[in-house]
């Protein structure tokens, strides 16, 4: 079954391969759909009356934050050291935790799928995946990248099953990562793509390395020993793959 | 025993010096004073006073905490010594050494009068492409291609709800819906 809802600025594509009932799986999709609106009613920037906006005017306290801000803060924190300060929640000035929130709350909708009986499914928030178990034809599910010039194109297609793929470039939405050290928008990759076991730290990655530059490229080679491969194309046009990238053949 | 001493003292500078040539930064904190590096021929009788954090010898009172000579069995003259090199057998541990990099600290393992093995930890975490050879080697370079293939999902930069239905990942949700 397949869904695509329009949730936290994008859409979110949603894709249960599943041999269950229809109407299980439709509940599912809804569940999943309630938790997306819900974390952007909190996690929104736009909204003045998200709990990241009163934050930001200081109306609570750290405190009197639900435990999801106070987990999203905590990552965001530990991201800004294991970045080297590259993962910046504070980059644009007020807090914007949105570079790890859209991963994180995929990756614990992909959880809830999981505990609510999924064992294959595929969520696609706007270029950010999760993905557990085989895709609707019996095998692991075929992830494109897209090509960072060419739209309608794919620069790598990746064979998964249990992981997340995140990926960053300024080709989408224009200059939006800046590099926190300089103040300039990011400059030298075009395109960032890591794959790895949790979504919201495989994105953070992507653009943390993006901000990085060329210097992200060996970053990016650190985190294999994590467990994060990585695929990047710089602006002018090389392609690097660290050796263990789960290519499809 | 002064001249274990000053040994231990010279060995130690010995291997951090060697651990500055390995790591290709200066050791910062090595004492200018101290003889140039261990005389493994065995003809260093002649080396300077320890120059750092040692009081003099004359207060040989409760030189038990001489952490020079690991063990602190006081009783070594240097009859017992083998090789005459007045190198005592056993490892020794360097002070740790702070750099920009982080800490460092040098040890050398002393056999039969000789060095038969230093090492040094150094960090190995640290935002330090310096130190940490150039990981970039690891990456497999290609010229970026094009392609098409039938997949079940597309990764991508963010795309906007607006630039959504241009999207191959739309292409993909319009076939399955």
């Amino acid at each position: 079954m397949h869904h695509a809802e329009h949730v936290m600025g994008t859409v979110v594509s949603i894709d249960l391969a599943d041999n269950l009932p229809a109407p299980a799986l439709q509940a599912m999709i809804g569940d999943v759909c309630d938790w997306l609106h819900d974390v952007d009613r909190r996690f929104s920037t736009y909204r003045d009356d998200s709990e990241v906006g009163r934050l930001r005017r200081r109306e609570i306290d750290l405190p009197d934050c639900s435990a999801d801000m106070r987990h999203v803060l905590e990552a965001c924190a530990d991201l800004w050291r294991s970045t080297d300060g590259y993962f910046d929640a504070y980059a644009a000035g007020p807090l914007d935790p949105s570079g790890y929130v859209k991963g994180w709350s995929v990756e614990v909708a992909s959880a809830r799928l999981a505990e609510a009986g999924s064992a294959r499914h595929c969520i696609n928030a706007g270029g950010d995946i999760r993905a557990r178990g085989l895709s609707g034809k019996g095998e692991p599910w075929r992830i494109g990248i897209r090509h960072p010039w060419e739209a309608d194109k794919l620069s790598w297609v990746l064979s998964i099953t249990d992981c997340a793929v995140a990926t960053s470039g300024n080709y989408e939405r224009g200059d939006h990562v800046f590099n926190p050290r300089t103040g300039s928008p990011a400059r030298g990759l075009r395109s960032v793509t890591v794959v790895g076991p949790d979504l919201a730290l495989a994105d953070a990655y992507a653009t943390a390395a993006l901000a990085m530059g060329d210097a992200g490229l060996s970053w990016l080679a650190k985190r294999v020993a994590d467990g994060y491969e990585s695929a990047a194309v710089t602006d002018d046009g090389r392609a690097f793959t660290t050796a263990g990238l789960p290519a499809a053949v | 025993m002064r001249r274990s001493t000053a040994a231990a003292v010279g060995t130690l500078t010995g291997a951090a010096l060697i651990v500055g040539v390995r790591l290709s930064v200066s050791a910062p904190a090595v004492p200018a004073a101290a003889p140039p590096a261990v005389d493994l021929a065995g003809s260093g009788q002649d080396v300077a006073p320890a120059p750092t954090k040692k009081k003099p010898a004359d207060a040989d009172k409760d030189d038990d905490s001489d952490k020079g000579a690991d063990g602190g069995s006081d009783g070594g003259s240097s009859e017992g010594e083998a090789g005459g090199s007045g190198l005592k057998d056993g490892v020794y541990k360097g002070a740790a050494v702070k750099n920009p990099y982080g800490t460092i600290q040098v040890s050398i393992k002393v056999e039969g009068g000789k060095i038969t093995a230093a090492d040094a930890t150094y960090p190995t975490t640290a935002d330090s492409a310096t130190i940490n050879p150039p990981a970039i080697a690891a990456l497999k370079q290609s010229t970026v291609k094009a392609q098409s293939a039938d997949v079940d999902a597309v990764s991508g930069a963010t795309f906007t709800s607006e630039s959504y239905v241009k999207s191959l990942q739309a292409a993909i949700d319009e076939a399955n819906a």
